[in-house]
């Protein structure tokens, strides 16, 4: 078990390593350089001014030195300094991480609450008007884009409830339930498709397995159905799910990437957009090293989670 | 006895007065945070929204685009138009605390010219010899040569303090000027706060305790957020957002001619746009009106080189006959220049403004009708200004800012090798003509130049100008006393009030 972490641990590593040489080379290979953004429309700089900025930056080394020196700075903790801003990107990201980790896990905790029970009865009463609903549902909630689905919650809670906070942001530290006010419409938008895809997922996944042998030896040594379907059935149908959840937190962050944009949350994704804009390097390269990083733990404690579902799993 | 009470009286009026005059906090909804706070180093908009608020000028310009006195009290012009002087307020200070003095003026000047700055303004004072502290209280500026849009170009000299700005490098994260606001917080891509400078000299002003300029990228947001009086001000909101404010109660929803043009831009170093002919048929092409309701719903009005917002030196459009659509015009002058079946070509443009993207498509229909078959290319925004910036383009659609000052419109972009002169246009005749008026002091010989100048360039220029739209601005109804700007400038806050 340990030497499997180890080894997944040390695979991080070489991802990150491959990441960063593409992320660092597809930023160069968009056209307009950070020097060229920064001056925008303005055609009254001498191109003198505009190599010493360059040069200021460090963008006038040839390319592999300059993957070199940003390589080096990271390893020993340093993830550069934002171009626009003269701020440490390690700052930059620590300052935004909170509101997105926020609607990130709020969003997970509400599809886990919401997907669980709506699956099971889905599956348990296959054919029903209730399954077919939560079906429809699901197609529904799978359909809809965030962006969209934002804008109109956005819009219907202006008209009928226009003294809700549903803009912007404030820290939980300062105001929790303005905190929580505001979180509430982008929460539910980004958890939508999960909630709707961990569902489907659920459903089908309960189906397989309450057809399969065991459990119709369990129900024929004259078990209740109770016992069958949480004892016995549930758990084996979890695996998939948690592999999914895995995969969807994935989405979810590109789907904050959207909704922070809708609803002015200063969160990672409004920071990596401004970023892209910008052409500010060393903030795009750290970011996406950073979600990176997450994303890949996320996959290793998932894997993980498996034996904690089935003890027959064993890692190697 | 009678001495005390009158102090007791005035010191109480002063109390009052200073409780009433400033109070609230203004909710500004803006789509773009500030990059950077410098005002000699600023480029973007929304920087200078913020800036204008924290800096002044010797002479500032209001909502009828006429120079009125800001830190300068009062100016003399030398008969031969080579010299101006400056009288300066006295008492002013900057918001930390210290006077505003003649040397503040030249250090500001002679921080624009440094070339270690690269201030984009510093080529609007290309044409000052020099500016010299003539008093405590008295600047004055010496020309190489008489400059008519000085004056307008002054309202671009911020006066800032030589002690902060060599205390920091620059000024992209402090803010110390003399304005009617101070800066109290910067929250990166959350929101500014000013507050009330309250040693400001207008009297009674401003009005407002402080100003909170909320980001928020989404306009259906900053919509929304009006509505429910989250927010209380939209400086700038597009024509259809602004049609279904304008049915909100509670809401108001202001209009006024922008500064700023829809065009068509034609790179004139690249065949078959270096053909006058060519040039004259596509305006004969472009159906103005057309664009006018399909992409601005019919708030805007067609218009030539100059705003029609410049009442003294805009030419009306019924003045240039290619304003008036004719297939068979267009074609005959396509025909006469070699291109009888006319020809493929590229515009380029960006989406980020939804009426330049529209009036691209637009524009490619009405095209297609004269034989030019044109393929739009909506780019994103960095790397169109980089193919703008390189003349790497056959035609383009974009907006072009405007001026208070006609030389402001014209000569950058027209002139031979002017910084905006994209086009690679070169008239040697119109050369002629931007230099006369930027060099001529009488108001009637400049108008009479410049009337010449837009009937050149009208038909045949590198600008096939389109229109200028209404801007509009949206605030609740409760925000007293704001009006709007032609420059889009907020000037105007310092004497917004809320109840």
């Amino acid at each position: 078990m340990i030497g499997y972490v180890a080894r997944r641990l040390v695979d991080l590593v070489f991802v990150l390593l491959g990441v960063s040489v593409l992320v660092f080379l597809m930023v160069r290979f968009i056209p307009g350089d950070a020097v060229e953004i920064m001056l925008g429309a303005n055609t009254d700089i001498t191109p003198d001014r505009v190599a010493a900025l360059r040069h200021g930056l460090g963008l006038d080394l040839p390319i592999h030195v300059q993957y070199w020196n940003w390589l080096t700075g990271v390893l020993h903790g340093d993830l550069g300094t934002s171009i626009w801003t003269g701020r440490p990107v390690a700052d930059e990201i620590l300052a935004r991480a909170p509101a997105t980790l926020e609607i990130t896990l709020l969003a997970l905790a509400l599809a886990l609450v919401l997907a669980l029970p709506l699956g099971v009865v889905s599956a348990r009463a296959r054919g029903s008007a209730g399954d077919l609903v939560v079906r429809l549902l699901s197609i529904v909630g799978l359909t809809l884009p965030t962006f969209w689905v934002g804008v109109l919650m956005l819009l219907v809670f202006s008209l009928y409830l226009p003294g809700w906070p549903a803009i912007g942001y404030v820290p939980f530290a300062t105001q929790p339930l303005g905190n929580l006010a505001r979180m509430a419409l982008p929460v539910v938008a980004v958890s939508l498709p999960m909630i709707a895809g961990l569902t489907r997922i659920l459903r089908s996944s309960l189906l397989e397995v309450l057809g399969s042998d065991y459990v119709r030896t369990a129900r024929s040594k004259g078990l209740a159905e109770r016992p069958v379907l949480y004892k016995h059935a549930l758990r084996n149908a979890l695996i998939p799910v948690v592999t999914v959840i895995g995969v969807q937190l994935g989405y979810l962050l590109s789907g904050v990437v959207v909704i922070e944009q809708v609803f002015a949350i200063p969160g990672i994704g409004r920071l990596i957009i401004g970023a892209i804009n910008q052409r500010n390097y060393p903030l795009i390269q750290g970011i996406v090293l950073v979600i990176t990083a997450v994303f890949v733990v996320v996959n290793l404690l998932v894997d993980l989670a498996y034996a904690w579902i089935d003890p027959r799993v064993e890692y190697e | 006895m009678r001495t005390r009470i009158g102090l007791a009286l005035v010191t109480l009026v002063a109390a009052f007065s200073l409780a009433y005059a400033q109070k609230g906090t203004l909710e500004v909804a803006v789509d773009q945070a500030p990059v950077g706070l410098d005002p000699d180093i600023v480029t973007a908009f929304s920087s200078f929204a913020v800036v204008n608020e924290i800096y002044e000028g010797l002479v500032g310009v209001n909502a009828q685009l006429q120079i009125e006195p800001a830190l300068a009290t009062s100016w003399t012009v030398s008969p031969d138009g080579l010299s101006y002087t400056f009288e300066l307020r006295q008492g002013v200070k900057f918001h930390n605390g210290r006077e505003m003095t003649s040397a503040d003026v030249v250090y500001s000047f002679d921080r624009i010219m440094d070339p270690k700055t690269g201030s984009p303004q510093a080529s609007r004072f290309n044409e000052v010899a020099k500016a010299e502290a003539t008093g405590p209280y008295q600047v004055t500026f010496t020309l190489k040569e008489p400059f008519a849009p000085f004056l307008s170009n002054l309202t671009n000299l911020f006066v800032v303090p030589k002690e902060v700005v060599e205390a920091n490098g620059d000024l992209q994260k402090v803010a110390v000027g003399t304005g009617p606001f101070e800066l109290d917080q910067v929250v990166p891509d959350t929101y500014v706060l000013l507050k009330a400078n309250p040693d400001y000299y207008r009297p009674g002003e401003p009005k407002l305790a402080a100003i909170k300029f909320n980001v928020v990228p989404e306009a259906s947001t900053r919509a929304a957020g009006l509505r429910t009086g989250t927010y209380q001000l939209l400086p700038t909101v597009d024509p259809v957002t602004a049609e279904t404010l304008k049915k909100t109660s509670g809401v108001t929803v202001l209009g006024t001619q922008d500064l700023a043009y829809s065009l068509l831009g034609l790179n004139t170093s690249r065949k078959p746009f270096d053909d006058p002919r060519v040039r004259e048929a596509i305006n004969y092409a472009v159906d103005r009106s057309e664009i006018v309701q399909a992409v601005y719903l019919g708030n805007a009005v067609p218009g030539g080189p100059i705003s029609p917002a410049l009442k003294d030196w805009a030419v009306p459009t019924s003045d240039f006959p290619c304003y008036t659509p004719s297939v068979a015009k267009a074609k005959q002058l396509l025909a006469d220049a070699g291109y009888p079946n006319g020809f493929s070509t590229t515009i380029i443009t960006f989406g980020t403004i939804k009426e330049v993207a529209d009036t691209a498509q637009v524009l490619q229909a009405q095209l297609a009708r004269v034989g030019i078959d044109a393929k739009v290319d909506v780019e994103e925004f960095g790397k169109f200004v980089q193919d703008w910036k390189n003349s790497n383009f056959d035609m383009f659609v974009s907006l072009n800012g405007g001026s208070v000052d006609p030389d402001g419109y014209l000569y950058r972009t027209f002139i031979t090798g002017g910084s905006t002169n994209v086009f690679k246009f070169s008239d040697p005749s119109v050369d002629q003509l931007l230099k006369q008026g930027r060099t001529t002091p009488d108001t009637a010989q400049r108008q009479a130049i410049y009337d010449n100048l837009q009937k050149q360039l009208a038909c045949t220029g590198p600008i096939v100008h389109i229109a200028y739209g209404t801007l509009f601005t949206a605030l609740r109804d409760n925000v007293q006393g704001f009006q709007q700007m032609p420059t889009r400038g907020l000037t105007y806050l310092r004497e917004t009030s809320l109840p």
